[in-house]
C-alpha cells in the first residue's frame, strides 16, 4: 500500500505544506505609500509615509530616514513624526542642486527602526531641480552616511510595492507553470518509449500526460491573467511570457487535433509521438530564449535569468520548490488516473 | 448531472460577471489588504480547474462502465 | 558515403520532377508576385517595420504553400517504392535540402520584388541574408517534417497550419529581430546571439529530423 501510493503522499503533503507557510508567513515591513511623489530643491517637504506591516515605535528618535538619489548621495531627514503603527510624516530640507546635471533625479526612500528592520521605496520621490550645480549639489548630498541598518527578525516574505501579499502567487501560478513543464516532459519520455517499443500502454501514457500538462497551463493562463489585472492593470497585458504561454498551449492543442485525424489506434499513437517529440524540441527555444530577446513585465527579462536573488528570497525557495514538487506530482496523479482509464477503455472495448 | 454542471457555471460566471463589469468597487475591493484577494482569486481559480477536470473524468469512466456493462 | 549518393539521386529527382510539372514552381512563384501585389497596393506607405514585418509575413505563406506538396506529388505506390529501397534518412535530408533550396529562391525572388515595389531599407545586408539563409533553413526542416506528418492525414492543409504555424514562431520571431536590427530600426548588438539561436534551432530541427523520420514514413 505505502510503497504504492507514497508519491501520492508525498504530493499531498508538499502541497498542504506550500498551502499553509505560503499563506501563513507574513510580508517583511515595507512601505506602502508616500505623499507628495514629486519636489522642488530648494524647498523644505514633508513626506507622508503609509507602512505595510509595520509597527512604527512612538518614541520618532528611534527611527533614522534618508532619501537617496545615488549610490553614494543621501539626505538624511530633519525630524520624523509618528502619526500610527502604520503612519509616519517626513520632514527634509532639500538642498538648492542635486549631484547631477539632470533635470529631474528620481530619490528612494529609505527608513530604519529596529523592530520592522530597514525598509526601502524605489523611485519614492522626484526631485526636480532648477539650479544646475553638481558641484555644491554633491556637498550638500554628501552630509550623511547610511550605516548600522537593522535587520527583519523572523521569517517573512519579501515586499514588493505592486506586489503585495500576491507575491504568494508565486506558489500557485509560477509553481504549476513549472509543473506544467515537467508533464510535457514526461509525455515526451513516454512518446519516445512508445516509437521504440510498440507498446500502446506507453502513448496512453504520453497522451494523459499531455492533457494534464494542457490543464496546467490553461490553469497557470487563467491565474496569471487575474494576478495581471489586479498589478499590471490589464488581464493581457500582450506580455511576451502570456504570448508564449498561449502558443505553446496552441502547439499542444494541435496535438490533439492531429490524434483526432486518425481512426486507427496505432497510427494516432506514432504520428502523435513524432509530433510530440518534434513540438517539444521547438518549444524550449519558444520558452527560454525567445522572452529574454525582448522586454517582458515578467522577472528575469533583458537578459537576465528569471528568480535572480531580488525576486526570490531564500524564504521563498523553501516554499516555492516543494510548492513545484507538489503540483508535478499532483499532476502525475491525474496523469495516471487518466492513463489507467484509456488502457482499461482499449482492453475491454477493443475486441 | 446537470445540476453539476449548473453549480459549476455558477460559479464561473459569480466570479466573472464583476470583472467584466469593471467597477471600480470590485478594483478596491482586491487591492485592499495588501490584495491578499487576488490570492484567494488564484487558488480559486485553480480549485474550480481540478473539480472541471475531476468532472470530465467522471463522465468518462462512467461511459466506460456503461460500454462495458453493455457488452457483457 | 552512400547515404550521400542517395541524398544526391534523390536531390536529381527532386527537380526533374519539379522541372516536369513546371506549373506547380511557378505557381508558388505567381503567388509570390501577387501577395506582393496587394500588399503594394493596399498599403498607403510601406515604412521599415511594416516592410520587415510584411516580408516575412509572406515568405511564412509562401514558404507554407511550397512545402504542403513535398510528399504528396507521388503515388503512394512510387513512395512505397523509394521506401523499400532508400535510407529514410536519406529522403528527409534530400527533402529538407531541396526545400530549403526552394525557399532560399522563393525568398530572394520575394526580397527583389519587394523591394521594387516597397524600396529597400536593408541597410546592413550581411546580417539580413545571413537571416534569409537560416531562417529558410528552419522553415523547410520544420514544414517538411509537419508535412511529412500531415500528408498522412486527409485534412491535409488545416493540418499544416495548425500543426506548422505555432513551431515556426520562435523562427520567424528571430528572423524578424534580425531584419529589424539589419535596417537599422533597433539599436543593440545581438545580432551574434540571434544568429546562435538560429543555427541552434535549425541544428536541433536537424537532428529531431534525422531521428523521428524513419518512424514517420513506414505507413
Amino acid at each position: 500500500m505505502i510503497k504504492k501510493h507514497w508519491w501520492k503522499a508525498l504530493g499531498v503533503v508538499l502541497l498542504i505544506y506550500a498551502f499553509t507557510v505560503g499563506l501563513l508567513v507574513p510580508l517583511k515591513p515595507g512601505i506602502q505609500q508616500v505623499s507628495p511623489r514629486s519636489a522642488d530643491a530648494g524647498t523644505p517637504i514633508t513626506v507622508l509615509v503609509n507602512g505595510y506591516n509595520t509597527s512604527y515605535p512612538a518614541d520618532p528618535t528611534a527611527i533614522r530616514a534618508w532619501l537617496k538619489v545615488d549610490s553614494i548621495h543621501a539626505l538624511a531627514a530633519n525630524s520624523i513624526r509618528q502619526t500610527s503603527r502604520r503612519a509616519i510624516e517626513l520632514d527634509f530640507v532639500l538642498p538648492a542642486s542635486l549631484p547631477s546635471r539632470a533635470d529631474v533625479m528620481p530619490a528612494s526612500l529609505i527608513i530604519d527602526e529596529a523592530q520592522s528592520g530597514v525598509q526601502v521605496l524605489p523611485d519614492a520621490v522626484f526631485i526636480r531641480q532648477q539650479v544646475l550645480d553638481p558641484a555644491a549639489g554633491n556637498i550638500a548630498w554628501s552630509q550623511t552616511v547610511i550605516q548600522d541598518l537593522h535587520k527583519t527578525s523572523g521569517m517573512n516574505f519579501p515586499f514588493r510595492n505592486i506586489l503585495k501579499e500576491t507575491i504568494r502567487n508565486t506558489y500557485f501560478h509560477v509553481s504549476l507553470w513549472f509543473a506544467m513543464l515537467f508533464l510535457f516532459i514526461a509525455s515526451v519520455y513516454y512518446s519516445i518509449k512508445h516509437l521504440r517499443t510498440r507498446e500502446l500502454i506507453y502513448d496512453h501514457w504520453a497522451e494523459s500526460f499531455t492533457r494534464i500538462g494542457v490543464l496546467f497551463g490553461i490553469l497557470g493562463l487563467t491565474t496569471g491573467a487575474v494576478w495581471a489585472r489586479f498589478t499590471w492593470g490589464a488581464f493581457w497585458s500582450w506580455d511576451i511570457k502570456q504570448n508564449m504561454t498561449a502558443i505553446a498551449l496552441l502547439i499542444y492543442l494541435a496535438y490533439f487535433v492531429l490524434r483526432n485525424s486518425f481512426e486507427d489506434a496505432e497510427r494516432q499513437a506514432r504520428l502523435g509521438a513524432s509530433y510530440n517529440i518534434f513540438a517539444f524540441s521547438l518549444l524550449i527555444p519558444l520558452i527560454y530564449i525567445i522572452p529574454r530577446l525582448s522586454d517582458s513585465l515578467h522577472p528575469g527579462s533583458g537578459g537576465n535569468p528569471a528568480f535572480g536573488s531580488e525576486d526570490l528570497d531564500n524564504t521563498m525557495r523553501m516554499v516555492f520548490y516543494p510548492a513545484i514538487i507538489g503540483w508535478t506530482l499532483l499532476g502525475y496523479w491525474l496523469a495516471n488516473l487518466s492513463a489507467r482509464l484509456l488502457i482499461l477503455r482499449e482492453k475491454y472495448l477493443s475486441e | 448531472m446537470r445540476i453539476r454542471i449548473l453549480s459549476i457555471f455558477c460559479l464561473l460566471f459569480g466570479t466573472t460577471i464583476p470583472l467584466s463589469a469593471q467597477d471600480g468597487g470590485l478594483v478596491d475591493f482586491m487591492d485592499s489588504i495588501g490584495k491578499i484577494y487576488v490570492v484567494v482569486g488564484v487558488i480559486l481559480v485553480i480549485f474550480i480547474g481540478l473539480v472541471i477536470y475531476l468532472i470530465r473524468l467522471d463522465r468518462k469512466i462512467a461511459r466506460l462502465e456503461n460500454q462495458i456493462m453493455d457488452n457483457d | 558515403m552512400a547515404l550521400i549518393r542517395e541524398i544526391g539521386w534523390l536531390l536529381k529527382k527532386e527537380l526533374t520532377l519539379e522541372y516536369r510539372m513546371r506549373y506547380a514552381i511557378s505557381g508558388i512563384l505567381l503567388y509570390v508576385l501577387s501577395t506582393v501585389f496587394i500588399v503594394y497596393i493596399s498599403a498607403v506607405r510601406i515604412d521599415g517595420a511594416v516592410w520587415n514585418v510584411l516580408f516575412w509575413i509572406i515568405v511564412l505563406f509562401a514558404s507554407v504553400n511550397a512545402i504542403t506538396k513535398s510528399f504528396q506529388q507521388e503515388s503512394g505506390q512510387r513512395q512505397l517504392y523509394y521506401y523499400s529501397l532508400l535510407d529514410p534518412r536519406a529522403v528527409i535530408l534530400a527533402k529538407g535540402l531541396y526545400n530549403c533550396l526552394l525557399l532560399l529562391v522563393l525568398t530572394l525572388l520575394t526580397y527583389a520584388c519587394f523591394s521594387f515595389v516597397a524600396g529597400n531599407p536593408v541597410k546592413d545586408a550581411g546580417p539580413f541574408f545571413l537571416a534569409i539563409f537560416l531562417g529558410s533553413l528552419g522553415f523547410a526542416l520544420t514544414f517538411t517534417f509537419i508535412s511529412g506528418i500531415a500528408s498522412k492525414a486527409d485534412n491535409r492543409a488545416t493540418l499544416m497550419a495548425i500543426l506548422g504555424f505555432p513551431l515556426i514562431i520562435p523562427i520567424l520571431l528571430t528572423m524578424v529581430k534580425m531584419g529589424a536590427q539589419s535596417m537599422g530600426l533597433i539599436q543593440g548588438n545581438s545580432i551574434r546571439s540571434d544568429i546562435a539561436t538560429l543555427v541552434g534551432i535549425d541544428l536541433v530541427l536537424l537532428a529531431v529530423s534525422l531521428l523521428l523520420f524513419p518512424f514517420l514514413w513506414r505507413d
